[in-house]
């Protein structure tokens, strides 16, 4: 907001920066969603966590969702992060996995006008180097 | 906190606020500790205690609270420092509250002060961000605030004329505010508003803050130590709630509810008031939606109902609920992390009745509202409430 950002390239996500994502990571590589689950509890979470959201404890394990979701609220981006200066305007949105996590991430094959809350969506994967595959989304 | 008025402020201070004004966070503390030694005319070595907020220009610095202390010849037996955003002031009245009942100290220079807009270094925020934010692209608040504001609209309708109306009550009271920003101290129509670009659709350019530096602080100390020291006025804390990653387990959680619905009914009981005793509002404002939400969550309405009570209640600094008479935020400008002290130095001014052509009549009581951080995929992080009374 304050004032323009000096150009740089776009943000690549920076694996294990918060904690152990690897498997997140190396199942997206495969074209595979996988998101936590609570052992004790069966509760999905998404993002990833070191514990359950349910329990506090580190009982967790890694489990391959379905990628079909629903729009759960949509924002045009003008006023992108620094990196994405190139891509305005693109579409973010909060998809709500029929598993019942939300996930932030883009819209793809989708304009504007198209765009609604409720509506159905797929996973679809944009490659953003030879090692990384990012989760998104595009109408189903 | 509970109503028994054993607590005072019995000063504030406040610099003018200004894009990227070149003065540090130090300077600009150093304004407002200055500013209150000369209104309550007290010795500094009697302030024992500093609650100071957490900053986007200094906050690198691991020992910021100690070096603040140095810089300004302070020796507190007291020292606490809040990382709650926007939330951070009111939040350090609760602590120093709590700190000069235990005896730990007793009179404290509560302060923020944030030279956000001439730094040029911001501290990584880090955790996920780097990881599931970053690469997608949304802008921070803005972008989350966008999402915000679609799925309210969604779910209870917005009424846009309603937000107009709040981008310029907010505006007219910054223009009878000699310590706004300069380059806000411009009027707006509400077609302005409605004219205003998108920088996150459907959120516009002017729901929002401008980052700017300015400082501001309280003093806070016993209503006991108050008497003794000579306090020529006071105000009492009697009424505060709080609370961080409201429903933060909840995957599924309600994205238009916020820490609000808890916070608000918590002071609100210990002040023993409802909405309809509170004179006038300090809401925290980094986006006018936020307002919209804190009125419907802490009840002044009801869910879905904040368009419409806007549109018929009087909020100017005449009216029947004045809201944020400097200009808020949004109008005075956003001293950076320093921004949640601005209504809150404003609820206490006009509570002593040194608001100039903006003062409000019979300023009794005030509410304060603080927000803090954002959070993945939801509002905010820290919601806060604070009631003031006179004596």
């Amino acid at each position: 907001m304050s004032e323009a950002p000096k150009k740089i390239p776009r943000p690549q996500p920076r694996v294990n920066a918060y904690m152990d994502t690897k498997p997140f990571w190396d199942a997206a590589k495969n074209g595979k969603l996988v998101i936590q689950y609570c052992k004790d509890t069966g509760k999905p979470q998404w993002f990833p966590h070191p514990v359950s959201m349910a329990t506090g404890r580190r009982n967790l394990e890694w489990r391959e969702v379905s990628g079909k979701g629903q729009v759960y609220s949509w924002t045009v981006t003008n006023s992108p992060w620094p990196g994405h200066e190139d891509r305005v305007p693109f579409l973010c949105a909060l998809v709500e996995l029929e598993e019942g996590v939300r996930m932030l991430v883009n819209l793809f094959n989708c304009k504007q006008e198209d765009v609604k809350i409720g509506m159905p969506v797929k996973l679809c994967w944009e490659k953003l180097s030879e090692e990384i595959n990012y989760p998104a989304f595009e109408p189903a | 906190m509970a109503k028994r008025k054993d607590i005072a402020v019995i000063g504030y201070g406040e610099t003018k606020v200004t894009l990227r004004g070149g003065r540090t966070s130090y300077e600009l503390a150093a304004e407002v500790l200055d500013q209150i030694l000369a209104q309550t005319g007290i010795d500094k070595n009697r302030i024992d205690g500093l609650a100071i907020a957490e900053t986007m220009s200094e906050t690198s610095n691991p020992f910021w609270p100690v070096y603040m202390c140095e810089v300004l010849g302070l020796s507190p037996a007291w020292t606490q420092v809040n990382g709650l955003g926007g939330a951070s002031g009111s939040g350090a009245i609760a602590r120093a509250a709590a700190a000069i009942r235990d005896g730990m100290c007793e009179t404290v220079f509560v302060v923020a002060s944030d030279a956000q807009s001439t730094g040029s270094h911001y501290p990584e925020q880090g955790a996920w961000r780097h990881e599931f934010l970053y690469p997608v692209g949304l802008r921070g608040p803005v972008g989350s605030f966008g999402l915000l504001t679609q799925r309210y609209r969604h779910q209870f309708g917005l009424k846009d004329e309603a937000l107009a109306k709040l981008a310029v009550t907010q505006r007219k009271h910054a223009l009878m505010n000699p310590n706004a920003c300069d380059k806000l101290r411009v009027p707006i129509t509400e077609e302005d508003y409605l004219k205003s670009k998108y920088v996150s659709y459907p959120l516009r350019m002017l729901d929002s803050v401008m980052v700017c530096d300015g400082a501001n602080g309280v003093l806070v100390t016993s209503t006991e130590n108050a008497k003794k020291l000579g306090a020529k006025k006071m105000i009492h804390p009697i009424g505060y709630g709080e609370i961080t990653n409201y429903k933060g387990a909840d995957q599924l959680a309600d994205i238009t509810e916020s820490g609000f619905m808890v916070a608000g009914p918590k002071a609100l009981k210990q002040a023993e008031m409802t909405p309809k005793d509170i004179r006038m509002i300090m809401p925290y404002d980094d986006f006018l939606i936020a307002i919209l939400l804190t009125l419907e969550h802490i009840g002044f309405c009801g869910r879905g109902e904040g368009s419409d009570f806007i549109l018929n209640t009087d909020l100017s600094y005449k009216g029947k609920l004045p809201l944020n008479t400097s200009g808020g935020q949004i109008s005075a400008g956003q001293p950076g992390l320093a921004g949640g002290g601005l209504n809150l130095v404003e609820g206490v001014r006009q509570m002593f009745g040194e608001a100039g052509e903006r003062q409000v009549s019979d300023p009794r009581n005030c509410m304060v509202t603080g927000i803090g951080g954002i959070p993945y995929g939801r509002n905010w992080a820290v919601s806060n409430v604070l009631i003031l009374e006179q004596s």
